[in-house]
């Protein structure tokens, strides 16, 4: 499927991704091959488990003095050169590039990977105002050439074959080639190293800035960001206000876990660290460096129950993890973020309400806080938002009075008794082998995937009070 | 327009309203970078073949290809030898002065072609556009390496005068010339580099950027199929000096 629309209620678009024999297929190839990657790679190295708790430790030390160490980036890097820019919402950061890119002259601009810029939908922006914008990373080259939006945080094109990424060349590009990725990358290199030496605009993300000194740090395989952030006269880096680290010693520590938890990599290709704009005697770099630093509605989560999503790193391991990731892809999530952690981002994004239906896709099994790199508490957080849902009166009015009822049930023992033993009787046409495995009317859309455990012949309670009697104290 | 007063004040505004989810401190850093950083020279001039084994070997899963000569004078023989094998001979290289060798002329004398590269800064926006053409054109770029690191087989590369960004990017052939001095064993102790050559503002004399390369450029976003190449060069040596490049 292409672009998730959001007029289609989540439901239906999980179900056609289901219904969709390639994508099934391309979700169970790349997530178990990620999966089985990062495992190899924490199994050979065994101070893994203790980095992942300092780096959780450094993250949430950073949010505990984040003015401090803002103010001490943002000082950094006026101090190289480099200028800084606030961004309250998606819209003023846009408001904010345009206006570079419109004192720069710019009519190109090519973009490394940036989750941040797909965030504040900067592409249509910039095409607005008549500035090509060029994805490098050649998923995202991919994407953008079929009008579509990355499915994976890490692999944007896993959804796309290599026939189809043919055709696309050959309808695009004009240039008709076999369907093999090795001759495809050929391809896109020559076209994209034009862009490259022609662009007047350089736009990236930020993996982390080093308030210490000031530096941005990227992190590619391709080379794309180290082309973008030395060919261009002009670099923008958006970031958010999270990426921030103190110092280059804290920074190691992450480049340890990152690629590990993303790709099982030990390190990336490239880790490109950049501290102003070009120097004196340098042959190469940009006249002009800016940083956009985006709040777009973390700066509430600081003291809001959203505040552990914070610490994501971005790399997608909870994704390939996730048993509902992996049923839908990222398409039918219906957001720039996927995946379990994108959820939670997506509430932080655009408020609790735009993920009433997503709060629920999750099995909330624990697997993608298991596999983050930052132990990121995802299913507690998930069960938040499902309160805060239900309390805002977000949720539909049959599910909220349902809820209701057998929350009064359980806090009342006598009636909780009484309930079970009607519950024994009612099920009886229904139970086979302990389960109950359909129910009549608008109960059967709940047992319709899954079976319902059977209210046990004696309760608990019944049996204390047996065994009780049988072997008293 | 958000000012930065504005900005910080919402962010303090909402930080006094907690305490964070758990008492935490960063790592500690190194108190004297200086001092660490001698120690960890002072470890490696005993340890370095153990650090060089294993860069070799991490290297070379990354895809990169390991040359071994014991000195200087044999660089340009094994540089050479890997621009016939795949038809190659123009050549863009760092600044002698930065090298710590001028290679020029026994390249060019084995029928390579180096292309001029200035020590400095290009002297006006023309002849900026025409050297990056040039640098762009070449098939072959020539480095140092600052710091190369055994756990993970990378190579790190700071930019400067004399030390083009686009040498170990442009070309797709990049060949990294290094010798003991570099090894280093972990991530953890380039993080004591890192710290030495921030403090007191020690970075200033260089370029602006600090590049860690592992292996050669790559991407899986077919299909998931590895293939190299794809913006950066697609091949990546090194050629390990046994004799001090500048002793």
């Amino acid at each position: 499927m292409s672009q998730a629309d959001l007029s289609v209620p989540f439901r239906q678009r999980a179900g056609s991704a289901m219904k969709d024999a390639f994508l099934q297929e391309a979700l169970t190839i790349a997530t178990t091959k990620f999966i089985g990657l990062r495992r190899e790679a924490f199994g050979d190295f065994p101070e893994g488990e203790k980095l992942r708790d300092v780096a959780r430790e450094i993250k949430e030390a950073t949010l505990q003095h984040l003015d401090r160490y803002l103010e001490q980036l943002i000082d950094n890097v006026e101090r190289l050169g480099g200028k800084v820019h606030f961004a309250s919402t998606a819209a003023e950061a846009r408001g904010v590039i345009l206006e570079i890119g419109r004192r720069a002259g710019a009519r190109m601009a090519v973009k490394s990977k940036s989750m941040a810029t797909e965030e504040i939908h900067l592409n249509e922006a910039l095409e607005q105002a008549g500035i090509t914008p060029v994805e490098t990373d050649l998923g995202e080259y991919i994407i953008q050439l079929a009008h579509e939006r990355p499915s994976h945080i890490i692999a944007p094109a896993i959804h796309k074959t290599k026939g189809q990424v043919a055709d696309l060349f050959a309808k695009e590009l004009r240039r008709t080639v076999a369907a093999d990725p090795e001759v495809l990358t050929k391809i896109a290199r020559g076209e994209l190293r034009e862009k490259f030496l022609q662009a007047d605009l350089g736009i990236t993300g930020a993996n982390f800035a080093i308030a210490d000194t000031g530096t941005i740090v990227l992190v590619t395989n391709e080379g794309n960001g180290r082309m973008v952030t030395s060919l261009p006269r002009v670099h923008v880096a958006v970031m958010g206000v999270e990426k921030v680290v103190p110092s280059m010693t804290d920074l190691m520590v992450f480049l340890a876990i990152l690629a590990k938890s993303a790709t099982g990599q030990k390190l990336s290709v490239y880790t490109t660290f950049v501290q102003g704009p070009r120097r004196a005697g340098e042959l190469e770099g940009p006249e002009e460096l800016h940083l956009v630093l985006l709040d777009n509605g973390r700066i509430n989560q600081l003291a809001g129950p959203l505040r552990e999503a914070l610490y994501c790193l971005r790399c997608g391991a909870c994704l390939n993890v996730c048993p509902v990731y992996r049923q839908i892809g990222g398409h039918a999530y219906g957001h720039t973020y996927p995946g379990p952690i994108g959820i939670l981002l997506t509430a932080m994004l655009s408020g609790p309400a735009s993920v009433k239906e997503l709060a629920h896709a999750s099995s909330l099994c624990g697997a993608c806080a298991e596999a983050c790199p930052v132990r990121i508490d995802i299913p507690r957080m998930l069960i938040e938002l499902r309160r805060e849902v239900d309390e805002t009166k977000i949720a539909p009015r049959t599910e909220r009075a349902v809820f209701k009822a057998f929350g009064r049930l359980l806090t009342r023992p006598v009636l909780y008794r009484l309930a079970a033993r009607i519950a024994r009787l009612l099920q009886r046409p229904f139970v086979r082998d302990g389960a109950i495995r359909s129910l009549p009317l608008f109960f059967g859309d709940w047992t319709r995937t899954r079976d319902l455990p059977a209210v046990a012949p004696r309760t608990f309670h019944e049996r204390w009070k047996e065994l009780a009697r049988e072997a008293p104290p | 327009m958000t000012t930065r007063e504005e900005f910080m004040a919402r962010i303090r505004a909402e930080m006094g309203k907690t305490r964070g989810l758990f008492p935490a401190t960063p790592a500690t850093r190194p108190e004297y970078p200086r001092e660490e950083a001698e120690a960890i020279r002072a470890q490696l001039a005993e340890r370095w073949p153990e650090a060089l084994e294993r860069f070799r070997r991490e290297f070379e899963k990354v895809g990169g290809v390991f040359h071994r000569v014991p000195t200087l004078t044999e660089v340009p023989q094994v540089v050479t030898g890997i621009a016939r094998a795949r038809e190659a001979r123009r050549l863009v290289s760092w600044h002698p002065s930065q090298l710590g060798a001028d290679l020029g002329q026994a390249l060019a004398a084995r029928g390579l072609t180096p292309l001029p590269m200035p020590p400095g800064e290009a002297t006006n926006p023309t002849e900026r556009a025409r050297l990056r053409q040039l640098a762009a054109s070449a098939e072959l770029g020539l480095t140092g390496v600052d710091l190369a690191i055994a756990e993970t087989g990378t190579l790190v590369l700071r930019s400067g005068a004399g030390r083009p960004r686009s040498t170990s990017l442009l070309p797709a052939y990049h060949i990294a010339v290094f010798d003991r001095t570099a090894l280093v064993e972990s991530l953890a102790q380039v993080g004591v580099f890192l710290e030495l050559w921030h403090a007191d503002g020690a970075t200033e004399d260089r370029g602006a950027v600090i590049s860690f390369i592992t292996g050669p450029s790559r991407t899986a976003d077919i299909e998931l199929t590895l293939t190299r190449g794809v913006h950066g060069p697609k091949e990546v040596h090194v050629i390990f000096v046994e004799r001090e490049i500048r002793g």
